[in-house]
């Protein structure tokens, strides 16, 4: 009997039903798509922020000061200690080696340049340009072109030779676009530097120190200043977990548990301190000016979303609360007929909120896939890469949907039975 | 009783006696009006707070000489450049001069030392992380390289210019993971006693929204020829990307949020006015029109959006104010322009909603409703 009163509701009132599913289902697909939403913005903009480069050093731990001026290192290459660059792709391997999105290595010496008849004296730095790494299995490239995103080249990016080219190939390399304006450096101009020739391919514009140098493939420098295997510091992009006053604690001063922790978070200390293990003698700093810059203006952008998100879902379930009391308070007729005919106060209630229920969960499942469309669609037009929404995120969208239909079911079911059933016949109520 | 006072007492009667039916309305105007006017009003500021936001990644434009030195009235010029042209911007500019030279350590170490007003460029370089040794007499912002090199046991040391020597108290050592790390900065007092050196760069924080510093950057390039204006590219570039992009979400979802609630609001209220096909079967069987019948409708309708639209307002503002309060640690201030447009749009759709059901019914025969068919 219960079964087919619940069918025939259905079947009977096909529009009362369907506006209150639509309802249901407008309001969460809301819900889907401001948590799904919510939830990923933080992994997109810590992308686009990796944008602003490196967020962290490694350096040579017996290296003396760095002497460097007006964007030209003064200090002898003989002098200092270095990194060995066979070992690099050992940064890959550790705990957290997949949240280091590239590197780029940096061999910097001032050399003295001739293109025909002219001299000039500029820093030659070798970097990484995109050089495919090879760990374990893996293969992936790597440089500058991923870690120093605001780097722009006017003509075309040098190619990252293994060893130096055969034949009449001459190696491409960057101007920096100061130094091309000052000594009237040009694409396709041929310079010498050690007694070997370079060919420029394009102009670099970065708006640092790089802009007057002359930026060579790592191998072709190592070449030039007879320094194989070398590299001068490297830079690293890691996608990092904002440091709370935890991920500040020094790892040595905490309990076992705590340490494993700390260890386990991605924190720029604790990658910093993995590659620290797997590289011997480098020191491995955050540089702060982005990490600790990024990490605020990553929280002030998931905390505005997150009450964005709190605001959207209050604002929904009282849209479904209002509707399901709108469909029932409606119906109060059929509640005095129910009565009348000797149904008790608890079978009205359990049908009306049966009948919620089912549609909750019609309208939860429709509302989440709708949902999971709008936040892919946003994610692709604003990010250019999708929005994955969590599945356990399903299981929250239905548990919304019952709660807030039985909210607004329950308050009005109670408000359809204290009336007279004869009153309510009548029409009068 | 005149049609008009008819009118008005039919209007507050159908609202009074079905109080529920009313409170639905004017709670589904007010929440629509809630979220858009919260939503827009965030977006609406959202690119000043985002960019405040930026002031932390420091300097974001460097002038300096190509060849010599900046003259005093060359600083002077690149401080005022911007008075005569946005005062507010003018206002939150902040200018640090800074002079390097290399200086030598006793045991031949050679160590870059930069003479800067200190105060100003801590503020500046505010990501540093700072260890005070307790000392009154310091003197210097000592990198934390150069310490260790320098000074293991934290005890004073002496620099070297030509033929000149000053004691450099290491009192404040900072952390930047920088070549800062290797430098020695002095006050421009001591540092011009001990070298002589004049500034060669200015480090300037423009703060403003991205197209603010864009055109900063405009104004001291055509104002300053002499000197080389260069934006410091990583740090305007990813504001420009990340502020950007976070606005494109918040409207893009706030968007998605309005449409969808008012949707929802829609078929609430439209399922509302066909159940009450049997007051406008009464009403036409008492000899009604149909264009009266709509203009009750409608009147109602709009009347309890109007209501509900201008308590959302408030309502939505205060979400916004409580967002920039707890978010941004700056209140969100209401935005008067945002008033009319909400109040417009709930007036509309609730006169959509309520009037696209009533075609409906004006097809259908009063007694046919009345004998309840």
């Amino acid at each position: 009997m219960f079964l087919r009163l619940l069918f025939e509701s259905f079947r009977r009132q096909k529009r009362r039903k369907v506006a209150a599913l639509l309802a249901i289902a407008l309001g969460m697909s809301i819900t889907t798509a401001m948590i799904a939403v919510g939830a990923g913005i933080g992994d997109k903009v810590s992308e686009e922020l990796r944008a602003s480069g490196a967020n962290l050093r490694v350096t040579p731990i017996e290296d003396t000061l760095d002497v460097n001026l007006g964007g030209v290192e003064l200090k002898p290459a003989s002098e200092g200690a270095f990194i060995r660059e066979s070992d690099l792709p050992k940064m890959r391997g550790v705990f957290w080696g997949h949240n280091i999105l590239g590197f780029a290595p940096f061999l910097i010496q001032e050399e003295s340049f001739t293109e025909h008849t002219r001299h000039f004296e500029a820093e030659l730095i070798g970097t990484y340009f995109a050089q495919p790494i090879t760990y374990g299995k893996e293969t992936f490239p790597t440089g500058v072109r991923s870690v120093n995103r605001w780097w722009q080249v006017e003509g075309e990016w040098p190619q990252d030779y293994s060893s130096w080219p055969q034949g009449s190939n001459i190696p491409q390399v960057l101007a920096g676009s100061k130094l091309a304006q000052q000594s009237g450096l040009a694409i396709g101009d041929t310079i010498a530097v050690a007694g070997k020739k370079l060919r420029v391919s394009g102009i670099l514009n970065g708006g640092g120190d790089e802009d007057r140098a002359i930026v060579a493939p790592l191998h072709i420098v190592q070449q030039i200043l007879g320094r194989p295997n070398t590299v001068d510091r490297v830079m690293v992009s890691a996608l990092t977990k904002p440091e709370d006053a935890f991920g500040r604690r020094n790892p040595n001063t905490l309990t076992p548990a705590d340490r494993d922790r700390w260890y386990c978070s991605p924190y720029a200390n604790s990658i910093a301190l993995q590659i620290s293990e797997v590289l011997p003698n480098v020191r491995v700093e955050q540089i702060r000016q982005v990490e600790q810059n990024q990490g605020k203006v990553l929280s002030r952008v998931s905390g505005m979303m997150l009450l964005l998100t709190v605001a959207a879902l209050l604002a929904s379930g009282l849209a479904v609360s209002a509707a399901m009391a709108a469909t029932i308070l409606e119906r109060r007729q059929e509640v005095g007929l129910m009565k009348s005919l000797g149904a008790s106060n608890s079978t009205v209630a359990s049908l009306f909120l049966t009948e919620a229920g089912l549609m909750a969960i019609g309208g939860g499942l429709v509302g989440f896939l709708a949902g999971a469309v709008i936040a892919h669609r946003i994610g692709e037009r604003i990010f250019g890469s999708s929005i994955t929404v969590q599945p356990v995120i399903l299981a929250v969208v239905v548990f919304a949907a019952l709660l807030v239909t039985f909210l607004g079911s329950a308050g009005a079911v109670r408000k359809a039975m204290q009336f007279d059933p004869a009153v309510v016949l009548r029409g009068d109520a | 009783m005149s049609r008009g006072i008819l009118f008005l007492r039919l209007l507050v009667k159908a609202a009074w006696v079905r109080k529920d039916r009313a409170l639905t309305a004017l709670l589904s105007a007010a929440v629509v009006a809630t979220i858009a006017t919260a939503a827009l009003t965030v977006y609406s500021d959202l690119e000043n707070k985002m960019s405040r936001e930026f002031r932390g990644f420091g300097a974001n434009v460097v002038v300096s000489k190509p060849r010599g030195t900046l003259s005093t009235d060359e600083i002077a010029a690149v401080r005022n450049v911007l008075d005569g042209k946005d005062a507010a911007l003018a206002a939150r500019m902040q200018a640090v001069p800074v002079a390097y030279a290399i200086g030598t350590a006793p045991d031949g170490t050679r160590v870059v030392v930069g003479g800067t007003d200190t105060a100003a460029f801590r503020d500046l370089n505010s990501w540093w992380s700072v260890r005070t040794a307790g000392r009154s007499n310091g003197n210097a912002l000592v990198g934390v390289r150069a310490a260790e090199k320098l000074s293991s046991n934290g005890d004073p040391f002496l620099i070297g210019y030509g033929t000149r020597q000053t004691t450099i108290v290491p009192e404040i050592v900072f952390t930047s993971g920088s070549d800062d790390d290797s430098r020695i900065y002095l006050d421009m007092n001591t540092f011009s006693t001990l070298t002589g050196v004049q500034p060669t760069t200015v480090l300037l924080r423009v703060e403003g929204r991205p197209r603010e510093v864009r055109e900063a950057i405009e104004t001291l390039t055509s104002s300053l020829p002499a000197l080389e204006v260069k934006p410091v590219r990583q740090i305007t570039l990813t504001q420009t990307t990340v502020v950007g992009k976070t606005g494109s979400v918040v409207l893009a979802s706030s968007a998605v949020v309005v449409i969808l609630i008012m949707l929802c609001m829609a078929a609430t209220l439209t399922s509302s006015v066909l159940e009450r096909r049997k007051d406008f079967a009464v009403m036409k069987a008492l000899g009604a029109s149909n264009r009266e019948v709509n203009l009750l409708f409608a009147a109602e309708a709009s009347l309890l959006a109007l209501m509900g639209a201008a308590g959302g307002f408030v309502v939505g503002s205060g979400i916004a104010w409580w967002i920039g309060k707890s978010n941004f640690d700056a209140a969100i201030l209401p935005q008067p322009a945002l008033l009319l447009p909400v109040l417009a749009g709930s007036a509309l759709l609730a006169l959509l909603a309520s009037t696209a059901p009533l075609r409906l019914l004006n097809r259908i025969q009063p007694a046919g409703i009345l004998r309840g068919e």
